[in-house]
């Protein structure tokens, strides 16, 4: 990076964090500093909603997945808006009205207290191993850019996070997420216009669009049933609806976000913008994975993206062997351009005959320079088994770095910056709210002072920092890093949203059912991980209706044991001690607002 | 607070805000499976 890069990426985190700082000022208690006063207007709440969920990750390793697997990936959204509708419809109102701090205490309104305290345990193991990967990602840029130790520059970005999230509160939070999330924004846009402007003179856009079609990069829908298809459009549909009504209705960092909406109209509005924006803006990040996938058809790549893992084997025993296929790889490169400008240069005189024996040559090429790449990385393997073989993460850093003019590419690490504080503040300021309010204010000091609970908050949140800090240290070989967080929710999101399912939707089913239903679940979704090939977009389907059926079986039994019907009112003795929380959400209207002050 | 059936500013009514939402989402699709189709 040059000086004006540094003046850029400095310049925006400067502003970031003292706009963070000089919005989250004055609060004095619990309610301000973890729930923003409920005062937040839809934009805000939308922009926070999105911003959250759009990590590091999203901007580091999303384009990567498009270069390498396409555009498929954008299936997974398809769910999304009908959560968002789902959730407008059922959750907003009712958390709401109750004046809950977390999504998770509801659930002691609903079922009871053990109920609430496992669910937000869950939340607590899952989210805090996520959020170590969200610090994890951009210190994987700050490594790459200055040839640091990720040791060194993930505890460097963590405490960073971790003053200005401490300090600030959800006030800061959501308000710096509206500023981070124009920033990325604006990245993202020059991004996708230098993939365009950076093609060779006689390659347009809808040229590259063809030659990155011709290669499999624009699959965005598939329409076929596979199980064993990890995206397409069914598992997208419904795996992607059961992740976002589990991801939005039950991670407290999301039910955080609306739960500062000024009123349920607001809430709604935030969440439903977020339903109708996400599809697009992940179809555009994307596309702009195919694009630098099309540019590179073009310009020689490196034969594996990551430079740290090719510098180290370059200075190995297997340097020149490394050396040697780094220059056949070169040559296929050359031949694979050449074929891919005689494939444009055909398509553009629309001589059929042509475009098919081009084409056929630019996918002989292709097919050379991947299987030279792939003896390349056994090479890789050869040198340090342990070796990270897996470049996904480093793809559009490395064109960002090489290709784009001094300026913009502080822009776009600013951008990644961004996104990295965005969702890791969201994740911290959960984590801190869900270990106060559901933990340390429910179990272990119940009569404490507003201030006693917001100085804890504040040492929540920070210990929950070093924590993911701590965590980030060991997440460099999990992958591609916005897969590993998806695995790693979908391992818990099934419970969770049965869970919450059950509480909305089956009145007649008690806490003792719901809490031994979630340990089957979670038992038999963990199975499904360790023993079974099933796509991991399917363990929220398997994980929540395993909960729900035990769960029904589970009350069923119950009700049997104390010689009621199941139904009846007077089914278990549990349904009749909880029965005004039981309809609760049948009487919403009734219920009085004190309840947001009420002891918990 | 206001209550939960308060309208929406736009289009008069929650439900059909809902179904301005998820026709967004079926156009969407429709314009990514004609995409795909032009560049397979």
């Amino acid at each position: 990076m040059k000086t004006p890069d540094w003046i850029v990426l400095g310049g925006t985190l400067l502003s970031i964090v003292l706009y963070g700082l000089y919005k989250g000022r004055g609060s004095s208690n619990l309610k301000g500093y973890l729930l923003a006063d409920r005062k937040m207007r839809w934009f805000a709440v939308a922009l926070s909603i999105m911003a959250t969920q759009a990590s590091a990750v999203t901007f580091t390793s999303t384009p990567g997945q498009a270069y390498v697997d396409g555009m498929r990936f954008v299936q997974f959204y398809f769910g999304l808006p009908l959560a968002m509708v789902i959730l407008s419809i059922t959750a907003v109102p009712i958390y709401h009205k109750l004046g809950v701090y977390t999504a998770y205490e509801y659930l002691e309104h609903r079922f009871d207290v053990k109920t609430r305290t496992l669910t937000s345990i869950i939340f607590l193991i899952q989210r805090g191993l996520a959020v170590g990967i969200t610090i994890y990602a951009p210190s994987l840029v700050l490594s790459v850019m200055l040839g640091w130790d990720i040791r060194l520059t993930s505890t460097l970005i963590g405490g960073i996070i971790i003053v200005y999230t401490t300090s600030g509160g959800v006030k800061a939070v959501n308000w710096t997420d509206v500023q981070q999330m124009i920033i990325i924004m604006a990245g993202m846009v020059v991004a996708f216009v230098m993939t365009i402007v950076l093609l060779p003179k006689n390659v347009g856009f809808i040229d590259a669009l063809h030659v990155a079609g011709g290669m499999g990069r624009l699959n965005a829908i598939d329409f076929s049933f596979d199980l064993h298809s990890r995206y397409n459009f069914w598992s997208g549909l419904v795996g992607g609806l059961f992740v976002a009504l589990a991801y939005f209705g039950t991670d407290q960092s999301q039910v955080q976000r609306y739960l500062t909406g000024a009123s349920v109209t607001q809430s709604r509005l935030g969440l439903l913008f977020n339903g109708m924006a996400k599809v697009p803006m992940q179809f555009f990040i994307l596309l702009i994975g195919a694009m630098v996938f099309a540019f590179f058809q073009f310009e020689r790549p490196p034969i594996f993206f990551n430079p740290v893992e090719v510098e180290k084997v370059r200075q190995s025993e297997h340097g020149g062997q490394f050396l040697e296929t780094e220059q056949r790889y070169n040559q296929a490169l050359d031949r694979k351009s050449a074929a891919a400008i005689e494939y444009v240069e055909a398509r553009k005189l629309s001589d059929e005959g042509n475009i098919a024996i081009t084409q056929s040559k630019f996918l002989v090429a292709s097919h050379q320079a991947e299987e030279i790449r792939a003896e390349g990385i056994k090479i890789l393997q050869a040198n340090d088994p342990q070796a990270d073989t897996n470049d996904t993460n480093y793809i559009f850093l490395t064109f960002v770095m090489k290709y784009l003019p001094v300026g913009l590419v502080g822009l776009l690490f600013a951008c990644i910056f961004a996104a990295s504080m965005s969702s890791t503040s969201g994740e911290l300021s959960a984590l801190a709210a869900c270990s106060v309010v559901d933990v340390y204010r429910r179990h272990i000091n119940k009569e404490g002072e507003e201030k006693h609970y917001l100085l804890v908050s504040r040492l929540a949140m920070a210990c929950w920092g070093v924590y993911a800090v701590f965590f980030a240290q060991y997440a460099s070989r999990l992958g591609s890093l916005i897969e590993a967080v998806n695995i790693l929710g979908s391992l818990f999101y099934g419970t969770m949203l049965a869970i919450f399912l059950i509480a909305f939707y089956l009145k007649w089913i008690g806490g003792t059912a719901t809490f031994w239903a979630a340990f089957a679940g979670e038992i038999v979704v963990l199975c499904c991980y360790f023993f079974t090939s099933i796509p991991w977009l399917w363990y929220n389907v398997v994980g929540c209706v395993v909960v729900l059926a035990v769960a029904i079986v589970l009350q069923m039994f119950l009700a049997g044991r104390h010689g009621g019907a199941v139904f009846s009112s007077k089914a278990e003795p549990e349904r009749v001690k909880t029965k005004s929380l039981i309809d609760f959400p049948m009487r919403l209207s009734s219920v009085p607002h004190t309840l947001e002050s009420r002891s918990l | 607070m206001e209550a939960s059936e308060s309208p929406p500013p736009v289009l008069g009514s929650w439900q059909r805000l809902y179904m301005f939402v998820i026709a967004e989402l079926a156009i969407l699709i429709l314009l990514f499976y004609l995409f795909t189709k032009a560049f397979e």
